[in-house]
């Protein structure tokens, strides 16, 4: 079943992340895409994330895709104008990637490359606006495109939102983003509270798929809490902290959280910080497999 | 007011391979925020001649941007006559006009940052990025071209932490727009759809 029909069937979803390699060697890539196969629904495939420059999505997508998994391309605002913009969307559509997830993308200061022009000629919710627009046959300039993508489109949001912030969430819907992937989620309460905030602005085709990092470390845990828009309760900071085996109690961790959430929102993104091995294992956990 | 800061002595020694150096520094912008002014150049001049240069003289000029006519400006200071370059303390603006007649090497002193403001002795900088399309009431008179690190027009990239934007220490740009707004009444600017800015109205060089 394709991303899209499944996102409609009211199956619960399961999607991961990936990073394409910093290098031509995608073996690595390819091994964690073997890990994922007859799991996850999509693959979501990341844009230089963080600002740190690695394989274009457009290209590790395309791989992907060749070994028969469907994907998500992550597409930003960071380093590419309108131009860039449409023309990979049309790239990638071409190629079969129709499912696209739209973000304004971590500023080049944090990445390794510091010094490079940040872009941003376009905001995520004009990119949701173009992309519209695409499908529908015409360009951001109002050109006739010869043959339109058909696509599938995504935006992102943190959990902990303020007013603006969950206003601009309402903007990401108005400009027809289909499904929603959450920054990570480790406090099943205020997940809820955000659900209840989403489910005031939302249709039902609106998908909410929440993010899910399993921790690996106290180290990790202590990381991620000072990243925006993640909130690593205290109680989990300590479990990770007493634990004799913090990879498996990471693990338990997230199966928890995955279980709490699940009759909340519609799927899960698993994020793993490294590789796929335990992914198949932590949603068995939590009793999705 | 264009905000600019000094640059690095050494860097600046870097640029000047002449012997005899006129220095002007500017009585505006670069005046009020202490890195042009007249304390300002004798202190680079002193600097300057400790590390073995001939600063054959000095000024500090109106308004280093915008000059009546540089034949008043040599006739007032005839020492750049017998200057092998002149060393600017003034904004790009003003490096670029007096390039434009001096005929000798022109080198800037100061690297310009942005268009900002003065208020009350309080400098404020990055207020207009000169997009040529002024949009800055749709928030409260704050502008997300400059005051958002990635002149974001639709809203906040949710990457502030603790209210600090994720690039550097300033404070969101976007929770400021909304408490502007929510002050004036206006928070239905928020679900303005804003579009691309048209960059094509962007001066590129045309006569006004
Ligand atoms: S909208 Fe454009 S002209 Fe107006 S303050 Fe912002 S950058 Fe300057
Ligand atoms: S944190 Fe705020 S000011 Fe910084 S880039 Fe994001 S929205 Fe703009």
């Amino acid at each position: 079943m394709s991303f899209v029909s499944t996102l409609l069937s009211g199956k619960f979803i399961i999607t991961a992340e990936i990073s394409p390699p910093k290098g031509t060697d995608i073996s690595r890539m390819i091994r964690d895409v073997e890990l994922l196969k007859g799991i996850a629904d999509a693959v979501n495939v990341t844009d230089n994330q963080r600002g740190v420059m690695r394989m274009s999505p457009l290209a590790a997508c395309g791989i992907i895709q060749g070994k028969g998994i469907e994907t998500i391309m992550h597409i930003t605002c960071r380093d590419r104008n309108r131009i860039a913009l449409q023309s990979d969307i049309i790239g990638a559509a071409a190629l079969g990637i129709r499912n696209v997830l739209v973000m304004s993308g971590d500023h080049p200061v944090k990445g390794d490359h510091e010094g490079a022009k940040p872009v941003y000629d376009i905001d995520s919710i004009q990119l949701l606006g173009i992309l519209k627009k695409l499908t529908l046959g015409f360009d951001l300039a109002d050109n006739e495109l010869s043959g339109r993508p058909d696509l599938c489109v995504g935006a992102v949001t943190n959990t902990e939102l303020n007013e603006v912030g969950l206003i601009k969430l309402k903007k990401k819907i108005l400009m027809g983003a289909s499904f929603f992937q959450t920054q990570a989620v480790f406090d099943a309460k205020s997940f809820s509270g955000f659900m209840e905030k989403v489910n005031g602005i939302r249709s039902e085709k609106v998908k909410i798929i929440a993010g899910i990092i399993p921790l690996k470390s106290q180290k990790s845990a202590d990381f991620l809490s000072k990243l925006a828009g993640i909130k690593v309760p205290e109680d989990i900071v300590q479990k990770m902290k007493r634990s004799k085996d913090p990879e498996t109690c990471g693990m338990e961790i997230a199966a928890n959280i995955i279980k709490e959430i699940r009759p909340m929102c519609d799927g899960v993104h698993i994020m793993p910080v490294g590789k796929h091995e335990n992914t198949k294992m932590i949603l068995e956990m939590a009793e999705i497999l | 007011m264009i905000i600019s800061r000094l640059k690095e002595f050494d860097q600046i020694l870097q640029l000047l391979s002449e012997k005899k150096i006129f220095l002007i520094g500017c009585g505006k912008c670069a005046k009020k925020q202490h890195t042009g002014g007249e304390p300002e150049v004798l202190e680079l001049k002193y600097k300057l001649t400790a590390a073995g240069k001939n600063i054959t003289g000095w000024t500090v000029l109106n308004s280093a941007c915008s000059i009546n006519s540089w034949d008043d400006v040599l006739e007032q200071n005839p020492a750049i006559k017998m200057s092998d370059a002149l060393l600017i303390m003034s904004c790009g603006g003003g490096v670029s006009v007096i390039s434009r007649y001096a005929g000798i090497n022109v080198y800037p002193a100061l690297d310009t940052e942005s268009l900002g403001g003065v208020c009350c002795n309080e400098i404020v900088t990055q207020l207009c990025g000169m997009c040529g399309d002024c949009t800055i009431w749709q928030y409260g008179g704050i502008c997300p071209v400059t005051q958002c690190s990635k002149s974001l027009l639709n809203g906040p990239c949710g990457g502030a932490v603790d209210g600090k934007c994720e690039v550097d220490e300033r404070l969101c740009g976007w929770d400021k727009i909304f408490d502007r707004l929510k002050e004036l009444g206006k928070l239905s600017h928020l679900e303005m759809i804003h579009e691309p800015k048209d960059h094509a109205k962007k001066s590129r060089g045309k006569k006004i």
